[in-house]
């Protein structure tokens, strides 16, 4: 979490584009004001960091993933499609934006091994429409699916995972305050019996057949059939 | 930098602090979340996220909406229960660099006294604080925290269970806050947090919905901070015992504010958010401050922002 002098008390989650030996770098949308702050810095401008935090995606025996990335959401996939390449899996990076301009570093994907498939809103490149369209239409499954972009994306991509029953992961994304576990303040519901990590495994409050976790803490990537949203 | 000898340790009731920063309720977890970042042990204390007699789901979600110059919140209590509490988390507290302040909340006068109770004879637990911004299903959900007479039940039911150190935190949704400040002394309280959350809401002009989960919510940062820099002034012309004040510090200059309007100590909650090295930084440059003025103890100037002002003029309300 990068924090910006600006008047609000909340700090900007980003995820680590790419890492090398004593470096990393960072991919954001101009969107707001304290993105457009971090955006004026200058080389040699410092500003403070929390982190690495929270739990990324987990890579298993499956051959033949599916990324699915939308919008800024671009920016937190790069890392693990890297690594399912490196493990020799096939990778294909399903990615969306409004429109052609919009869509950042798809070359880059491309360069690293993946197949890539683009869609925009508005037809200006690839697929028009939806990149979850893009992938429903796509010649053979996958073994798995990670995804990372805006909310309707993630909700249109479990319910396709479900539809091919496909597991998916997904990277989500809240209001964040302390971004360390400690204010309950970033969660997301998740079903009760099939949550592989409830934040309190004993209580049942109230009889609810929902939890509610820290995207922060236990997140920010959940599966998607643990999701009650 | 010089480590000036200067004694910042204070006494809230029987709870003696070696420095006068807490970490506000429910913004600090336990303070594990926050142990790879600051060294507890310079820290004074930590208050814990409120607990319930049962346990809590939690407000639905959005819970946080950025605000200027601050945010709100409304998180709902979510907690494992009293139970589920004391048998699974409170261990975790034991040898913590700082001390240790639970916090409870409740719907009943008899919810505080069953929750207080249990959780003060544990000792890993070395104070208690009362979250009365609750309201008291009883009593047409009026909220403790807002009449005198709730606030004096609430208070003296607890004090008869537990002999720690007990801080009361008061609201700032009241108009006399003196006046429940005055009746939580009386029935017991050693100190009085100084102040809650300032009630508040905002609405999203797409969707034409609320942006909180709950509707309403608390407002904390600096934006509340002169409110809370009047109440704890107002709060100290009327009580003798200690105050804790709270609300939107960020800075050594906002802590100073605080201790010139009475309080002895203060409390950090939102700042943490933002820079979780903030208390440690105020709790330098405070006994550098000190220091430069050829003060020995943070304690030599409490209230004096009170003694200051009362014999500048005389203070008749917010006109002018």
């Amino acid at each position: 979490m990068a924090i910006p002098p600006s008047g609000e008390r909340a700090a900007v989650a980003l995820g680590i584009y790419e890492a090398q030996a004593e470096r990393a770098s960072i991919l954001f949308f101009v969107c707001g004001t304290r993105t457009r702050e971090l955006a004026e810095l200058r080389v040699g401008d410092h500003f403070a960091v929390t982190g690495p935090l929270g739990n990324g995606f987990t890579i298993g025996e499956e051959a033949d993933v599916a990324i699915v990335a939308g919008g800024v959401g671009i920016a937190s996939v790069l890392l693990v499609a890297q690594s399912l390449v490196r493990l020799g899996k096939r990778v294909r990076l399903f990615y969306g934006a409004r429109t052609a301009d919009l869509l950042v570093e798809k070359d880059r994907f491309a360069s690293e091994g993946c197949e890539v498939l683009c869609a925009t809103d508005d037809g200006t490149f690839g697929h028009h429409g939806f990149v979850t369209q893009a992938l429903a239409c796509a010649d053979c499954k996958p073994d798995s699916i990670l995804a990372c972009g805006p909310s309707p994306m993630l909700r249109a991509t479990a319910a396709l995972a479900e539809e091919l029953g496909v597991p998916a992961q997904l990277s989500l994304e809240e209001t964040f305050a302390c971004g360390v576990g400690g204010c309950w303040g970033c969660v997301i519901p998740l079903d009760r019996a099939s949550a592989q990590a409830p934040p309190f495994p004993g209580p049942d409050a109230g009889g609810s057949d929902v939890v509610y976790a820290r995207i922060c803490k236990e997140g920010p990537v959940f599966w998607a059939h643990e999701l009650r949203w | 930098m010089v480590t000036p000898d200067v004694d910042l340790s204070v006494r809230i009731g029987s709870l003696e602090l070696a420095c006068p920063t807490l970490m506000g309720s429910g913004c600090y977890g336990s303070g594990e979340e926050f142990a790879p970042f600051v060294d507890l042990a310079r820290i004074g204390g930590i208050v814990l996220k409120s607990v319930t007699r049962a346990p809590r789901l939690g407000n639905p979600t959005p819970r946080l909406v950025p605000t200027p110059a601050g945010m709100l919140n409304a998180i709902g209590l979510q907690n494992p229960g009293i139970a589920w509490y004391l048998e699974h988390e409170v261990a975790k507290f034991a040898n913590r660099p700082c001390k240790i302040i639970g916090s409870v909340a409740g719907f009943s006068v008899d919810d505080y006294a069953y929750v207080a109770q249990r959780l003060a004879a544990r000792d890993e637990i070395h104070a208690l604080e009362l979250n009365i911004s609750c309201p008291n299903v009883a009593h047409e959900g009026e909220t403790f925290a807002c009449d005198p007479r709730l606030t004096s039940r609430v208070v003296k039911a607890v004090r008869g269970v537990t002999d720690k150190a007990l801080i009361v935190k008061l609201s700032p949704n009241v108009t006399d806050i003196a006046s429940i400040a005055r009746e939580a002394q009386d029935a017991g309280a050693d100190a009085l947090a100084v102040v809650n959350t300032v009630r508040g809401m905002s609405i999203d002009v797409n969707t034409w919905k609320p942006r909180l989960g709950n509707v309403t919510g608390g407002l904390s940062g600096p934006a509340i901070r002169p409110i809370a820099v009047l109440a704890v002034y107002e709060v100290a012309r009327a009580v003798t015992i200690s105050i804790v004040g709270q609300g939107g510090i960020e800075t050594t200059t906002d802590a100073l504010e605080f201790f010139l309007a009475g309080a002895s100590a203060i409390s950090i909650g939102t700042a943490n958010f933002t820079d979780p090295r903030i208390p440690v930084r105020i709790a330098d440059e405070l006994r550098d401050y000190l220091a430069r003025r050829g003060l020995n103890s943070i304690a030599e100037i409490v209230g004096k922002g009170n003694v200051g002002f009362a014999s500048a003029f005389q203070y008749e309300g917010d006109e002018g």
